[in-house]
């Protein structure tokens, strides 16, 4: 069960909703840290719990979300930090 | 006693369902009747801007059209404003959402008739698209906008009215509301790929206010959740039981309720009310931890089957309040049967994992049939219909569909309305429990979809003479998402699946569509849905 880093949880992330970020004409390096997949309408709220599905099961662990501002639940940036971050808390 | 709350009951269905509003103005004018997440109203603030547009409705609403005003406004103070400036001006409101997609709101928008809309600034810019090709002149107010006379040139068909437009306070009539007439319009998904719009009158939601606002002792002091849209009717309970007592509704925004955890706390809510799906989500994201929310005094959930699990998670984290699992149809007036959770006991009385839906409402009467609309024997199952108080005046300028649904069953004398609903009764003496849709119709993360109107549009954007749509992965309360299914092979998946886009709210839009060379057939010779389930 490795550890990632919020870069790695990032790509992660972005590889699922790749195919909704192509019909907005965007790469995944064109996306900044502030991009919120709710409001930019990539994702909606089934989806980021699929992400986050997808995410523990690659990671074997369940992140708690408690501590997140929900208003950055669908930031990327915050987001993938958040759950790098819980990560490392279950390694140590 | 019973004499006093009959009186009472009368008196408010004259007043109409702002009528507790009016009242609330005059004991607690200065305390919050609405907070938004930047902005909060109190009564005479709410009062005052609502009549203000009230008297501008009545003043220049073009002729010829039905008591109908439109309000296009989402989570805003435009919404609330509007919706009471609707009924204030003597109208039934018309919720609409700029969350669907344009030509859905614009069908709405022109299969009610209304002559007037109230627009908030978010919502404004689909005006455009809406407005496309709509003849009727119709007065267009945009409350949040100081100056509209760039937008009246745009449209010189049509009347638009800025804030520096509105009308004085004074100038609005009172106007009086027969208890029959249409207190809001709600368009919810039909089964022709049209939605249908639900009559519900200030008689049905009187007596479901009356009743609720008794039941859960409600006072100035408490605080009502919005987690609701307003095209969804469940919406009209924060709103007009909170302000039947002068109490504040607190709406958050369409981010926070994703999580509202926070939102609960720092509100300091004392009534939650959401589908479960909401409670599900939390749940899954760690935040339903004992003893979390102590400020909630009800915990209300509806809209779709509650799970055992969440209403036990819940009530864990709500440790101060009591969970109730809220039943009914639009068409029934937002809810019409009820069950009190209990720890312990209501484990016993759960079917497949779902909190039973228990049982009717004072004075709405339920009778459970089969085929030929004949009573089952007790303890089996069969459709749910009710009668009553709540029963709705059925669908707008659609006799048919009325008709169809709006039955008087053989034996009876009143008309029942027809849920849909399969449900069956375990022990005479014991609650209700549902068991699923008797056709089609299912709920996707708490929406209510027609899969034949999914299917219906399938076929005319692909071309093709069957399409069927099935709700999966398949949930306690429902399905997540929408699958669909199409014979042929030279059509174009993600084409037709763009065009829904347009046409469909996303939650109905199917995930993914298959290609079949043929579909599997039951012994029946129809389309064997469970074998297509297999496929998934």
């Amino acid at each position: 069960m490795p550890a990632l880093s919020a870069e790695q949880v990032r790509s992660l992330v972005l590889e699922r909703v790749q195919s909704s970020l192509a019909a907005k004409g965007l790469r995944a390096e064109d996306i900044p840290d502030n991009y919120d997949l709710l409001t930019e309408g990539v994702i909606d709220s089934m989806g980021i719990l699929q992400v986050i599905t997808e995410v523990e099961a690659r990671l074997g662990i369940t992140v708690d979300f408690e501590d997140l501002d929900p208003e950055n639940l669908t930031v990327i940036g915050p987001f993938c930090r958040h759950i790098a971050k819980k990560c490392v808390n279950v390694e140590k | 006693m019973g004499a006093t709350s009959n009186a009472s009951s009368a008196n408010a269905t004259s007043r109409g369902i702002h009528g507790g509003f009016l009242h609330s103005c005059e004991l607690y004018a200065h305390r919050p009747a609405i907070e938004l997440p930047d902005t909060m109203l109190t009564y005479d603030e709410l009062r005052n801007r609502a009549m203000s547009l009230a008297a501008s409705l009545q003043r220049a609403t073009p002729s010829g059209g039905p008591p109908l005003t439109a309000v296009f406004a989402y989570r805003s103070p435009t919404a609330y404003v509007g919706v009471l400036a609707a009924l204030l001006a003597g109208h039934g409101y018309v919720p609409l959402n700029r969350s669907f997609p344009p030509d859905r709101t614009r069908t709405m928008l022109l299969s009610s008739g209304c002559r007037s809309l109230i627009v908030d600034a978010q919502s404004e810019p689909q005006l455009e698209h809406i407005l496309d090709l709509l003849e009727e002149p119709l007065l267009i107010i945009l409350p949040e906008r100081t100056d509209a006379s760039i937008l009246q040139s745009r449209w010189p068909n049509h009347t638009i009215l800025g804030a520096g437009d509105l009308g004085p306070v004074a100038a609005w009539q009172e106007k009086p509301v027969s208890p029959d007439s249409i207190a809001y319009l709600l368009f919810t998904s039909g089964s022709t790929g049209l939605p249908k719009g639900v009559m519900v009158t200030h008689r049905n939601v009187t007596h479901f206010v009356d009743f609720m606002a008794e039941r859960y002792g409600i006072t100035e002091q408490d605080r009502f959740s919005q987690t609701f849209d307003m095209t969804f009717d469940l919406s009209a309970f924060d709103m007009f039981i909170a302000w039947e007592r002068g109490a504040c509704v607190c709406c958050p925004s369409r981010k926070t309720l994703i999580n509202p955890a926070k939102f609960i706390q720092s509100s300091k809510l004392t009534v939650w009310f959401s589908v479960p799906s909401v409670g599900i989500f939390m749940k899954r994201l760690g935040a339903l931890k004992t003893g979390q929310f102590p400020t909630l005094r009800w915990s209300l959930f509806c809209g779709e089957p509650l799970p055992a699990e969440i209403a036990k998670s819940w009530s864990l984290a709500a440790p101060n309040s009591i969970v109730e699992n809220l039943y009914g149809p639009t068409e029934l007036t937002i809810a019409c049967c009820l069950y009190r959770w209990q720890q312990g006991k209501s484990q016993e009385e759960c079917l497949g994992g779902v909190v039973p839906i228990g049982d009717p409402f004072p004075g709405m009467d339920v009778l459970i049939v089969d085929e030929e609309l004949r009573e089952v024997a007790s303890g089996r199952d069969g459709e749910l219909l009710m009668a009553g108080p709540q029963v709705a005046l059925g669908y707008w300028r659609d006799p048919e569909k009325t008709a169809a649904a709006f039955v008087v069953p053989p034996g009876k004398n009143q008309t029942y309305y027809r849920t849909g609903d399969r449900v069956c009764r375990p022990n005479e003496s014991g609650p209700m429990c549902y068991l699923g849709r008797v056709d089609h119709q299912i709920k996707v993360q708490g929406h209510r979809v027609e899969l034949g109107e999914v299917e219906s549009l399938l076929r005319q954007e692909a071309g093709v003479e069957v399409a069927v749509a099935v709700g999966w992965p398949v949930t306690a309360s429902g399905a997540e998402g929408i699958e669909a299914f199409l014979m042929g092979n030279k059509l174009e998946p993600q084409t037709i699946r763009e065009k829904l886009k347009s046409k469909l709210p996303s939650y109905a839009v199917p995930r993914r569509i298959h290609l079949l060379s043929e579909f599997p057939l039951n012994p029946n010779g129809k389309i064997d849905r469970r074998r297509l389930n297999n496929l998934l």
